[in-house]
């Protein structure tokens, strides 16, 4: 096992370099650069003059060709040191420690609704199999995945939000008066603001999680051992709790290894549906300022993170079965 | 009489066992949720071929100083348009030039006299109001599905986009195909150095965050047209495809009949091409259809960001775009958004139907 992890380990560290060259390759590569984003977007007349150009050029390091900047990077990186964000005017490091909590408070809380509802439907999904109520409920969810969450999210601010005024149409915080409330009053508001984008995470990954339980039930129920526990006596909930979804876990525990990129990763289109001031909407802005240090921690760290993910889903999957070895 | 001689043999009849595929259609054709998703879709062809008949401000057909014209087939391709319109100073408006200029010509009209380009003027067409700008364009008699704030018609444009969402379904899902296929076979059927390559490859792609991969890929063209925006999502969306193949080649160059036709002596390609990958297309399918429906759900992503389909060409993801900034427009947000969700469901339910249909586990008796 710890032979197969280092082995795991030195790979992914050779494919962590590839990836980063391949995007820093096609990041230097698109056209505009920094400096024009910056001024173009502030105000387009404002021409920078030749000189001040080159001078600021220098100062961000952009001087040098591009295959030279990136051993640079790399040099810099295996001191830890990710640069400066060029639109931020911060380190990398800072500004990507502040966008962080925001994509964690949404989707934490969507990974946990999700389970929590998901179980008992996946569960009563798969002892109904077949009677309407499950196959009405199976078509809703259904229906449901396929359900493209922008086209939610604008549906909910317009009746949630428009109409209902119920919760603020975006933004993290009421920016007026997040000031002077309490810890409490600061809480609250947050958790109004964080109401539909969380909708609109949750409800995909729900019906992806109810059919992905149900699926797996119904492979475990036709075992031999649920039979034998029937011809015991064994009550239907017994049966079901104890017997059946235990033996289900397995595929859910490698699962969660896998959402583990999504966790930090925040999605682009809803942060920035919602003007959430998490990771998606950071990527986004990185990209189209063209803010190279930023794009370059961003995809190190989705990368990274992919690749622990499909590593800890492998070993999860050995640690909790036993018949399962790692060569 | 000789009983000795045989009868005439009478011919056997040897009924021929059902091919896979005729047998998977057939259970494909029992699952009435996946058929309904396909007539769907095959609704969403014809809508997309009859799109300028269905609404649009061009005659279908019309008889213009004794010759027959076909003015609608411009929207197609703008040169398809005969030019002695242009030439007669018709100015896209044909209903009065029509009669000014010839008072004998007659036209078919499309359905709707409707424009997915541009707002339509009071008088334009005898009896028909203009349409409403602004925020006043709800849903009525003449614009069905409302209209945008500069008065466009909301249906015409869907109409219209329904091409744009077929197209970048099926072309960026038949790059994704090759690419994802071609790859897969080499690594799964080569092995050693090749697949190790082709399986980094994968995976260095998948590490990326696809919408991010293909933003920088976007930034990176001059000019995107509608088909480097497909290009592009077929350049990343393979690599399901891929590792499927790769993973089913690896299973069938195990098999027996495998080890019969290399023993027989036939030639690699003849292997792949004739042995495995009729195998291994059936699993493959599945992601493909998938594939679609997600290349659907990208393209109007992006263009609801502002960078996908560049104008004037009507997206349902344009469309969206424009309706996030007016909220209380509801039928903005609703009609493009139903219209996207029924095209993404529709190619999921045929994707799960595949599976049913092709997958001998997932039988049921």
């Amino acid at each position: 096992m710890l032979n197969y992890t280092i082995r795991r380990l030195l790979i992914g560290a050779l494919t962590l370099v590839l990836i980063t060259f391949i995007i820093f390759a096609l990041i230097r590569n698109m056209p505009g650069d920094p400096m024009m984003m910056d001024l173009a977007l502030v105000d387009p007349s404002k021409a920078i003059s030749p000189l001040e150009y080159e001078r600021m050029k220098k100062s961000y390091g952009l001087d040098k060709p591009w295959p030279q900047a990136y051993v640079q990077w790399l040099g810099n990186l295996a001191q830890g040191d990710l640069g400066r964000s060029l639109s931020w005017k911060k380190p990398v490091t800072t500004v990507i420690g502040q966008h962080v909590a925001p994509t964690l408070i949404l989707s934490i809380s969507s990974l946990l609704l999700s389970y929590l509802i998901s179980i008992p439907l996946g569960l009563t999904a798969s002892v109904r199999i077949g009677k309407t109520d499950e196959r009405v409920m199976s078509g809703f969810l259904y229906a449901l995945y396929s359900f493209p969450s922008f086209v939610a999210a604008l549906f909910l601010q317009i009746y949630l939000s428009v109409k209902l005024g119920w919760f603020p149409l975006y933004g993290m915080t009421t920016t007026e008066t997040y000031d002077s409330m309490d810890a409490l009053g600061q809480a609250k508001d947050i958790m109004m603001h964080a109401v539909m984008p969380i909708i609109c995470y949750t409800y995909v990954s729900l019906a992806y999680y109810t059919r992905f339980i149900n699926a797996n039930m119904q492979e475990v129920i036709r075992q031999d051992y649920i039979r034998t526990a029937k011809s015991k006596g064994v009550g239907p909930v017994s049966i079901v709790l104890h017997h059946a979804f235990r033996n289900t876990l397995i595929p859910l525990v490698t699962l969660i290894g896998l959402t583990l990129p999504g966790l930090l990763g925040g999605s682009v289109i809803i942060e920035r549906i919602f003007q959430w001031p998490g990771m998606g909407q950071l990527y986004f802005m990185a990209l189209t300022s063209r803010d190279y240090p930023l794009i370059m921690g961003l995809t190190l760290m989705f990368a990274i993170l992919t690749l622990a993910g499909q590593l800890l889903a492998d070993i999860l999957y050995a640690v909790v079965d036993p018949r399962i070895r790692l060569h | 009489m000789n009983q000795l001689t045989s009868p005439p043999p009478e011919s056997i009849q040897v009924s021929k066992s059902v091919g896979f595929w005729k047998e998977a259609w057939s259970r494909f054709r029992r699952r009435k949720m996946a058929m309904t998703a396909f007539y769907f879709v095959c609704f969403l062809a014809v809508v997309a071929l009859l799109a300028p008949a269905i609404a649009g401000t061009k005659p279908i057909v019309c008889k213009y100083k004794g010759h027959l014209y076909f003015p609608a087939m411009g929207y197609f391709e703008p040169t398809w348009e005969n030019p002695i319109f242009q030439k007669d100073r018709f100015r896209k408006r044909y209903p009065k030039n029509l009669k000014e200029k010839d008072p004998d010509s007659w036209a078919v009209w499309p359905l709707v006299y409707q424009d997915p380009y541009r707002r339509i003027r009071e008088d334009e067409m005898p009896g028909q109001p203009g349409n409403p700008a602004r925020d006043e364009g709800t849903p009525n008699r003449y614009n069905i599905f409302g209209t945008d704030t500069r008065g466009v018609d909301v249906f015409a444009q869907i109409v219209h986009g329904t091409t744009i969402a077929l197209l970048v379904g099926f072309v960026s899902m038949g790059i994704a195909s090759v690419i994802g296929i071609t790859l897969g076979s080499l690594a799964g059927f080569l092995g050693g150095w090749t697949d190790m390559v082709i399986s980094r490859t994968i995976e260095v792609v998948m590490c990326v965050p696809t919408l991010v991969l293909i933003l920088a890929l976007i930034a990176i063209i001059d000019r995107p047209t509608i088909w480097h925006v497909m290009a592009v999502i077929g350049l990343t969306g393979w690599t399901g495809i891929a590792r499927l193949t790769r993973a089913e080649f690896l299973k069938l160059k195990q098999t027996e009949f495998v080890s019969a036709a290399r023993a027989l002596g036939y030639k690699p390609l003849r292997i792949v091409f004739r042995h495995i990958l009729p195998n291994a297309m059936a699993p493959v399918l599945v992601p493909i259809s998938f594939g679609v429906a997600s290349a659907i759900l990208i393209e109007a992503s992006l263009s609801f960001l502002g960078f996908g389909t560049p104008p004037p060409n009507p997206s349902w993801g344009t469309l969206l775009q424009t309706a996030r900034n007016n909220l209380d427009m509801w039928w903005m947000t609703f009609f493009p958004g139903t219209a996207i969700f029924l095209a993404v469901l529709a190619y999921n339910l045929i994707g799960e139907g595949l599976q049913h249909a092709t997958d001998p586990r997932l039988r049921s008796g």
